[in-house]
């Protein structure tokens, strides 16, 4: 990545702004899922602690079960930004249905 | 321990009052105590009336039976023995009537109070009191207050805003106060009069009359040339003794009433006239009738008569010519002495002195006579040479006005003549002048006219000039002009030439130019912008159409950015290779799992190398590799277009670098065949 650019500063910085390189469009949307991932599974843990505190008195399945929750919405999350990703983006175009 | 106090409570509410009583009435007895927990009882007193507890002793009072003493009150006891409760509605009056006599006996109870105190009513009027001295204070600080801010609205500009604005009455007060000092600093003048008003009003209009007040009037010049007393010194006397002859009379009317009719006869010095009126006069005094001459017989017929006896009477006095006012008064004396005489019968007595008195008289008046003659000869002599004299100065004024008059004559001719002569120097000289221009305008034209004709003449002659040089043209030198258009021939050749190298030229610098652009591209490690170049190219192109096409069909970021080196897009070719072989088993639409499964297995995949065959993705990079390694861009470029789904799409941004270079290739490839065929066709 840091090789394309190139050493003259001036076309580096516009190459960068404008949209990102296409190599690297699987290694981001890989990034933002890792992070969501341990975003969204940390708060269902934590949801999870509380639950168990307040109401199961301290069972530890609460926990779990928001841990569940939390990574498998954020898998699916991943999993649709992947299946859409690959087909061309359909913005700005007309779809005609049967 | 909530429920605990609860239920201490509940406890102590529970038990029965009529226990308590038991147990605590005696000790109440006792210390006159009462308990927090006891039942209010009608204890409550009005302040200032004794206890009820007083007249009953130590037992506690029931209150039904404190309420019927208070209800048989107004009957059995007397009202200063009982206590004074509030009044009921019903009592009012029976109350009110029995606080007019206060009670005067010391209570013997347990209050306080030593003194009885005032009856219940006797609040209110010291209420009141207090009341009105409050009102009072608030009326008197409030008119001070008043006072103040009106005194300070008169010398304060500001309070007089906020006053006369906010505070009630204030304006009027202020208003008030001011005109009264308006009043006072205009006492000296009277009170004002409504006379302008009536005036305004239309009553008691003053009127004046049109010719009131000083006029003008010319002023009464003393005419000289008219007639006057100016004119002549003799008349002047002439209306003048009248005047002095009415005042002479006047004393005489004033003396004497009955003298009066002779003194007047005599006034007009003419004897005949005053006969006639003697002859009335004559019925009292006889003796003065009779005229000049005869006077002296005639009062003598008369006089005999009264006194016969006696001697004969004194004649009256009668002078002639007695004009002077002074003569007639000696006469009239001396003709009432006479008649005294007369009538005394002492004529005989004085006869002779009287006479002598008369022609005393007699000389007297005739001396007056002479010298008033004298006088007047003097005067008529005197006014005659006045005459004389004032005639001899007009002559001389008249003389010297005529000289004068002959002076400006001659003066005045002289001038007229000066005059004459300087009009008559004026009107030549504005002659001559005008002659001289009229002069000058005649030489004028003459020359205009000899210049044109002049100039008619030298046309003529060029005019004739030409034609003759026209005629020799005609015949000897028209072979110049076959000898020009060859030269002129010529010169198109050498112009024709001259554009061949000129196209030489040009298409020899555009193919510098092009190669310029291929150097810089060529020679330059990383992307630099060669738009210079480019403008360079097409400044040398001069509009040819295929150059600027071709130039027109590079990407405009390609020259303004730069198009990457060839070792460039190879080193990325690696790294796109990577990601790509990562997402090469991806099947269509492909979720988490299958992304997690591509990444693994494609860590364990074989690499191909050289040309496979096939169309799966390893193959198509190997044979990429291959391609460009050979640097067949334009090849390596068609076999990753063949690639499909996300490897595509990860190779799009090296796919765009590789067309960008490969546009700008074809562009120069096209303009050096473009001047390459220039030169070409040249001949």
């Amino acid at each position: 990545m840091s090789d394309t650019t190139t050493p003259t500063p001036a076309t580096a910085p516009a190459l960068r702004t404008s949209r990102p390189l296409s190599e690297s469009l699987l290694n981001d949307k890989w990034d933002r899922c890792l992070s969501s991932l341990l975003i969204k599974s940390g708060l269902g843990l934590s949801f999870g602690v509380i639950f168990s505190v307040l109401l199961f008195k301290r069972r530890a399945f609460p926990a779990w079960v928001g841990l569940g929750f939390g990574a498998g919405r954020a898998v699916e999350e991943c999993d649709s930004s992947f299946k859409g990703a690959a087909a061309q983006s359909r913005d700005g175009l007309r779809v005609l249905r049967p | 321990m909530l429920r605990v106090t609860l239920s201490r409570s509940r406890i102590l509410l529970a038990r029965p009052a009529a226990a308590r009583a038991q147990w605590l009435a005696p000790s109440r007895t006792a210390f006159q105590q009462r308990y927090f927990a006891d039942r209010k009882t009608e204890e409550t007193l009005v302040p200032g009336s004794q206890s009820l507890k007083q007249p009953y002793g130590g037992v506690p009072p029931v209150p039904g039976v404190a309420k019927s003493a208070s209800s048989t009150v107004d009957t059995n006891t007397p009202a200063k023995n009982i206590p004074i409760l509030p009044p009921k509605p019903e009592d009012l009056s029976d109350v009110s009537k029995q606080t007019l006599t206060p009670p005067t006996t010391v209570p013997t109870g347990t209050g306080t109070a030593s003194v009885a105190p005032p009856a219940g009513p006797t609040n209110p009027p010291k209420k009141s009191r207090k009341m009105r001295k409050f009102l009072a204070y608030l009326l008197v600080l409030s008119a001070l207050g008043y006072g103040g801010g009106v005194y300070y609205a008169l010398v304060s500009d500001n309070w007089h805003d906020f006053f006369t604005e906010y505070v009630p009455f204030g304006e009027d007060a202020v208003g008030y106060f001011e005109e009264r000092a308006f009043k006072k600093r205009s006492q000296g003048r009277p009170p004002a009069l409504p006379r302008l008003h009536e005036q305004v009003r239309g009553e008691e209009k003053v009127r004046i009359p049109s010719n009131a007040g000083v006029s003008s009037r010319p002023a009464e010049k003393a005419d000289l040339g008219g007639k006057g007393p100016h004119v002549s010194a003799v008349d002047d006397n002439v209306p003048k003794p009248k005047p002095a002859v009415e005042k002479g009379a006047a004393p005489v009317t004033g003396q004497e009433k009955k003298n009066q009719a002779p003194a007047k006869p005599e006034e007009s010095s003419s004897s005949h006239k005053l006969l006639p009126k003697q002859d009335g006069k004559q019925e009292s005094s006889p003796a003065a009738t009779p005229s000049a001459k005869k006077e002296e017989p005639r009062p003598a017929a008369p006089a005999p008569a009264p006194a016969p006896v006696q001697t004969p009477l004194v004649d009256h006095i009668n002078i002639e010519n007695a004009s002077e006012p002074v003569v007639q008064d000696v006469v009239k004396i001396l003709n009432d002495l006479i008649t005294v005489i007369n009538a005394d019968g002492a004529a005989g007595k004085y006869s002779s002195t009287i006479e002598s008195a008369k022609d005393n008289l007699k000389k007297v008046i005739g001396d007056i006579n002479t010298l008033k003659a004298t006088e007047q000869k003097n005067a008529e002599d005197k006014i005659k040479q006045l005459h004389a004299e004032f005639d001899g100065a007009a002559k001389q004024l008249l003389q010297r006005h005529e000289d004068s008059i002959q002076n400006q004559e001659v003066r005045w001719k002289e001038e007229f003549e000066a005059e004459q002569k300087l009009i008559k120097e004026a009107y030549e000289q504005k002659l001559k002048t005008e002659l001289d221009s009229v002069n000058k305008v005649y030489d004028q034209k003459l020359k205009n006219e000899l210049l044109e004709q002049a100039i008619a003449l030298r046309r003529d002659f060029t005019t004739s000039v030409q034609n003759q040089v026209e005629t020799e043209r005609g015949g000897r030198l028209s072979k110049l002009g076959e000898l020009s258009s060859s030269v002129a021939e010529l010169e198109k050749l050498t112009g024709e030439w001259n554009n061949v190298v000129d196209t030489n030229l040009q298409t020899q610098h555009l193919l510098v130019a092009v190669e310029a652009v291929r150097s810089t591209l060529e020679n330059s490690t990383s992307p630099t912008p060669f738009i210079e170049e480019l403008a360079a190219l097409k400044e040398v192109a001069s509009n040819d159409p295929v150059v600027s096409a071709a130039i027109a069909s590079i990407n405009p970021k390609a020259y303004q950015i730069g198009i990457p080196t060839y070792a460039q897009l190879i080193d990325r070719f690696r790294r796109v290779a990577t990601e790509v072989r990562k997402a090469a088993l991806l099947p269509e639409n492909a979720g988490v799992a299958s992304h997690v499964a591509s990444f693994l297995l494609s860590k364990v995949m074989f690499r191909k190398e050289g040309l496979p065959v096939g169309d799966d993705v390893e193959s198509v990079l190997a044979r990429t590799e291959v391609l460009l390694e050979e640097g067949d861009l334009d090849g390596a470029a068609r076999e990753m277009n063949g690639l499909g789904g996300w490897s595509k799409t990860l190779a799009r941004d090296w796919l765009g670098e590789c067309r960008k270079v490969l546009e700008v290739q074809q562009a120069l490839d096209v303009i050096a065949t473009e001047a390459r065929l220039q030169s070409l066709l040249v001949d």
